[in-house]
């Protein structure tokens, strides 16, 4: 091993020397050449110093020849001594390859080539050699892979080369990575405990999971089964059987399993000894049609038992006398308990910030499901909202704004342009089917509103069929550009995918844009006039067709906008917008209808709701969607007009 | 019977129903000629259950005024309530025919576990749920049909009416319970086994002997005698002071309440009994399916349900059974690939593709330009007659 050590050492020194050191023109091949003899046959005690010599040439193709050595992957033509690699080795002839080209450069019989066959220990300089190699490189890209490398595959000759190179190490990507893999190696290998500690305590506060993995390795235990209490033995804790975490059946069962007590058999194996004894119709002297019943049983085995054919089975008492006269416990895999208790102490103390972060995560991300509620919710805030039309065709306006989203990508190739024309023109659309639709349907139903229900249902099914009957039912490609497609990770804990903060801003634009178009302008002072008292409205000269229109056309081409956004991260298929109709209504009426500012708290109650109980309940959504809507009924029957109810006049009734 | 003189659609209404129910039988493969196949019996029994739903809708909403849109949550579990029975009794059944080979024979509690895990390994489960309890007896289960609808329906009601939820608030409310369901039961730990659902309700326990033909014959009429029974029994309760006050509620709420009628107590009664006899009406349809799952209650099937009433007429019980009979029964027609092509030269219209649009479109032009529904032809050719 000292050995071993020093030739990692001499290495360490060379590396520095082969940096300074300009590369030279010489080919890999001549370089080999001059060491030939010691790369054919070498020894622990010398390749090291071949190594060094190698290393100082610092050849580009140098890491590639030295995987293959150690792979026992090389070869050497015994005509000329030249080095070589083979195409497949099982191969005959052998393809012969160029060591830095990698073309063939010809044939040869497997007798005509003698493969480089290093033994194990000089497998291990070898690697060394590679991991500081890779270690020392300038990218430090490849100095993170040979850090996975090393956490992969540990090995106690890593350990100095790793703490060299924190020492040296400015990449702080590459430092963080190294702050646990050192620690890792130290825990795995140092023989002092109080190194091990010391590794253990450096690690506290790091939420990485390599961090928490190392640690959670250390803590893992296995469940004993002794007469007393071993004095040697790192026990985390003692187990009652019959409590929560050991049942009587499971501590029975490792009694049984480590042969320190008779098994007591199932009623399937009974039932099987049973069946194998039956002798003229009947099991030790009572009758198979009878067997029926479980005391039926009971009593042909005891009789069974009598007879000495079926092993007799301990009684309740005896059962409950082994396991009284045991002890169980598991004990940590590590023997020291200095170690697992710091451990323990640090990996909690992670875990309460892991929680922190977590709950970082969580409002993260129910923030951005809120967003996404708003988002399908807003245009049906105005239409229904603030007009009082029940659109159940708002679903299918999303729908058809996530596929003019899809039909713009088929046309313009750059995803980031498509999306940039993609949102004006599917405002435009929808806005048109929306203007139409209030004037061919909407506006002869505005004093039968819950017709308008049935109505725009009808138009809701035709326009899904319609669309399937151009696009199909199969989910049609809308692709995000680059960047938005990746996401922004804070640490191992808290990230959060591009698109939901994209989302997430569009929603906030959406939000000030309305309001300042209905509470700034001209037209929505004019909304709210005809939505108030149309006739009143009429009478002051506005014409209270034109606005409805517009209106409407306005929360249509939202919802259009909004399918743009949709359908970036959701499937676009004909029924999409059956999966936001419900939860939208929802939305606005848990909000407050009339009163955008209503959506938005009711988007965020409800999605941040919706996280919370998924939080309580990570596996399942669909379960934290039926609470959710549960809490919704439950919510209106306290504030029967949503967060913010208009009051007065405004009210409308 | 004073309710045939006083309602002069009722002796209509059954006499048309029972020489409907004559007509199918003398036509079916059990006891007549067998121009009507099995499968098309199960069709015309299914279609009866669905008016039996839509009945109770107009009640509810043709009469009362509440616009419910999750009246189909109450048919779905009536249907769930008879399909753990039948699923279970059948289940057993062939569990006890596999284990008697056995040399020993089986215990009881051998037999409820291997059924167990017969009917929820789909689920990954081998235990039997709560809900399941009551799945081993037939009478237990008929109380189930009607409980648990009654029981939802009571709970949403009386929590709905109570804080005043009324018009577009109460009908997406009850959207949101239907949706609340299906979530639920879409989930494969609650115990119905997720989106697999309750299959082989066809087969009846106890009826292995007798063939489909016969058994889709006794639904149908099952079903005739229900929806029968119910409508005398419904036009009988709107006929009295009953009717006239659930009327007035549909039409001003306030007034009535002014009047001094305990308006929420008369809703909640409505909504209930209409909660029971879509459960009664699922109870009926779902062995004539043979299946059911989560998505039957999904939200658009209690739209359905409004728009079949909407298109029948509201507010005189015959409109919505036309409603429900006609749209389901042209659905199934054009749906089932049954109706011929129309080529247009440049375009070949495919019935099955382009069914839904004609579909909706119609909703939309009964909307504006029929208010009264199908219903209104009934009117009109009433009032020819008496001029």
């Amino acid at each position: 091993m000292k050995t071993l050590l020093r030739a990692a050492m001499t290495l360490a020194i060379s590396l520095c020397l082969a940096a300074t050191a300009s590369a030279q023109d010489a080919s890999l091949q001549d370089i080999l050449q001059e060491h030939a003899e010691e790369i054919a046959d070498p020894s622990r005690g010398t390749v090291g110093q071949t190594l060094t010599a190698l290393v100082e040439t610092d050849h580009p193709a140098l890491p590639g020849f030295l995987t293959r050595w150690q792979n026992r992957e090389a070869y050497q033509r015994d005509a000329d001594g030249l080095f070589v690699y083979v195409e497949d080795e099982d191969a005959d002839p052998l393809v012969l390859l160029d060591i830095e080209s990698g073309e063939p450069i010809g044939t040869a019989g497997s007798r005509e080539v003698t493969q480089l066959r290093p033994n194990g220990g000089v497998r291990r300089v070898i690697g060394g050699a590679l991991v500081q190699f890779q270690l020392g490189a300038e990218n430090p890209a490849t100095r993170l892979e040979a850090l996975s490398a090393i956490a992969n595959d540990p090995d106690e000759s890593y350990l100095p080369m790793v703490r060299a190179r924190l020492e040296a190490e400015e990449d702080p990507a590459v430092r963080a990575r190294l702050e646990v893999v050192l620690p890792g190696l130290i825990i795995a290998f140092a023989e002092d405990d109080a190194a091990r500690v010391e590794a253990i305590r450096s690690l506290d506060g790091n939420v990485s999971l390599d961090a928490r993995a190392t640690l959670n390795r250390l803590l893992s235990t296995s469940r004993e089964v002794s007469d007393v209490l071993p004095d040697d033995a790192n026990v985390a804790t003692v187990l009652t059987p019959g409590s929560d975490q050991l049942s009587i059946e499971d501590a029975y069962a490792m009694l049984v399993a480590a042969d320190l007590a008779p098994p007591l058999i199932s009623r399937t194996e009974q039932r099987d000894v049973l069946a194998a004894n039956v002798v003229d119709g009947r099991v030790g002297g009572v009758p198979v049609a009878t067997l029926n019943t479980e005391t039926a049983r009971d009593a042909a085995y005891d009789a069974l038992v009598a007879e000495g054919i079926a092993t007799p089975l301990p009684t309740q008492d005896e059962v409950d006398a082994a396991i009284e006269s045991h002890v169980f416990y598991d004990a940590y895999t590590e023997p020291s308990s200095a170690v697992t208790d710091s451990a323990r102490a640090t990996l909690d103390s992670i875990e309460t910030r892991v929680g922190v972060y977590r709950f970082f995560d969580l409002s993260l991300d129910g923030i951005s499901l809120a967003s996404i509620y708003f988002l399908a919710a807003i245009g049906l805030a105005i239409t229904f909202g603030v007009m009082g039309v029940i659109n159940m065709a708002h679903g299918e306006f999303i729908m058809i704004g996530a596929y003019t989203g899809y039909v713009v990508q088929t046309l313009i190739a750059d995803y980031t342009l498509s999306i940039a024309v993609a949102l004006p023109l599917a405002f435009a659309v929808t806005f048109a089917l929306g203007v139409l639709m209030e004037r061919a349907v909407i506006r002869w139903l505005y004093h039968r509103p819950l017709e308008t229900l049935l109505a725009t249902f009808g138009i809701s099914i035709a326009l899904q069929q319609i669309i399937r009957q151009i696009f199909g039912t199969q989910a049609r490609p809308f692709t995000p550009p680059d960047w938005l497609a990746g996401s922004v990770t804070i640490n191992d804990v808290i990230s959060i995918s591009s698109i939901r903060i994209a989302i997430f801003l569009l929603g906030v634009i959406f939000f000030v844009m309305l309001w300042l178009i209905l509470n700034r302008t001209r037209l929505g002072l004019e909304v709210r006039a005809v939505t108030q008292n149309p006739a009143m409205a009429a009478s002051m000269g506005i014409n209270p067709d034109r606005i409805n229109m517009l209106t409407f056309g306005l929360g249509s081409g939202i919802a259009g906008v909004a399918g743009v956004a949709i359908g970036l991260f959701a499937q676009v298929v004909p029924d999409m917008g059956s999966n936001y109709i419900v939860q939208s209504f929802m939305t606005v009426v848990v909000g407050g209808v009339g009163n955008i500012f209503g959506t938005l708290i009711g988007a965020g109650m409800i999605g941040s709701l919706q996280k919370a109980i998924e939080w309580l309940n990570p596996t399942n959504t669909l379960a934290a969607q039926t609470y959710m809507i549960l809490f919704v009924i439950l919510f209106i029957q306290f504030r029967p007009r949503g967060i913010i109810a208009l009051r007065g006049r405004a009210a409308g009734d | 019977m004073s309710i045939f003189t006083r309602n002069r659609s009722v002796p209509i209404f059954i006499g048309i129903l029972a020489l409907f129910a004559l007509l199918v039988t003398v036509m079916s493969e059990a006891y007549g000629t067998g121009a009507i196949s099995v499968s098309f019996t199960k069709v015309l029994g299914m279609t009866l259950c669905l008016c039996l739903a839509a009945l109770a809708m107009d009640l509810v909403w043709g009469y009362c005024g509440i616009l419910s849109l999750g009246h189909f949550a109450f048919f779905g579990l009536g249907g769930y309530g008879i399909g753990m029975w039948l699923m279970t009794a059948r289940t057993e059944a062939v569990v006890r025919a596999n284990l008697a080979n056995q040399v020993i024979p089986p215990t009881e509690a051998e037999v409820s576990e291997a059924t167990a895990l017969q009917i929820f390994s789909v689920v990954g489960g081998e235990d039997w749920p709560w809900m399941w309890a009551a799945s081993g007896s037939l009478f237990l289960s008929l109380l189930l049909i009607v409980v648990v609808p009654g029981l939802l329906a009571l709970v949403f009601g009386w929590l709905a009416f109570r804080s005043r939820v009324t018009g577009v608030y109460l009908s997406i409310l009850t959207q949101a319970m239907t949706l609340a369901l299906s979530l639920y039961l879409f989930q494969n730990d609650t115990g119905l086994r997720g989106n697999n659902g309750l299959s082989g309700l066809q087969n009846i326990p106890g009826a292995e002997s007798i063939g489909q033909d016969r058994i889709s014959i006794w639904f149908f009429w099952a079903s005739a005698l229900a929806l029968g029974l119910t409508y005398i029994g419904a036009a009988w309760l709107v006929s009295g002071k009953f009717g006239n006050i659930v009327r007035g509620i549909r039409d001003d709420e306030q007034r009535v309440r002014f009047l001094g009628y305990k308006v929420e107590a008369y809703k909640l009664f409505v909504f209930t009994l209409t909660g029971v006899l879509c459960g009664v009406a699922g109870a009926l349809y779902y062995p004539q399916a043979g299946i059911i799952n989560p998505d039957e209650i999904a939200p658009i099937a209690s739209i359905y349900l409004a728009v079949w009433v909407a298109i029948g007429g509201r507010g005189r019980l015959y409109g919505a059974v036309i409603g429900a009979a006609v749209v389901s029964l042209l659905s199934t027609y054009f749906t089932g690939g049954r109706a011929p092509d129309v080529n247009l030269g440049f375009m070949t219209i495919e019935w099955v593709d382009w069914w839904p649009v004609l579909l909706g479109l119609g909703f939309v032009l009964v909307t504006l330009f029929a208010p009264k529904g199908l219903g209104g032809l009934v009117d009109y050719i009433v009032r020819k007659d008496r001029t």
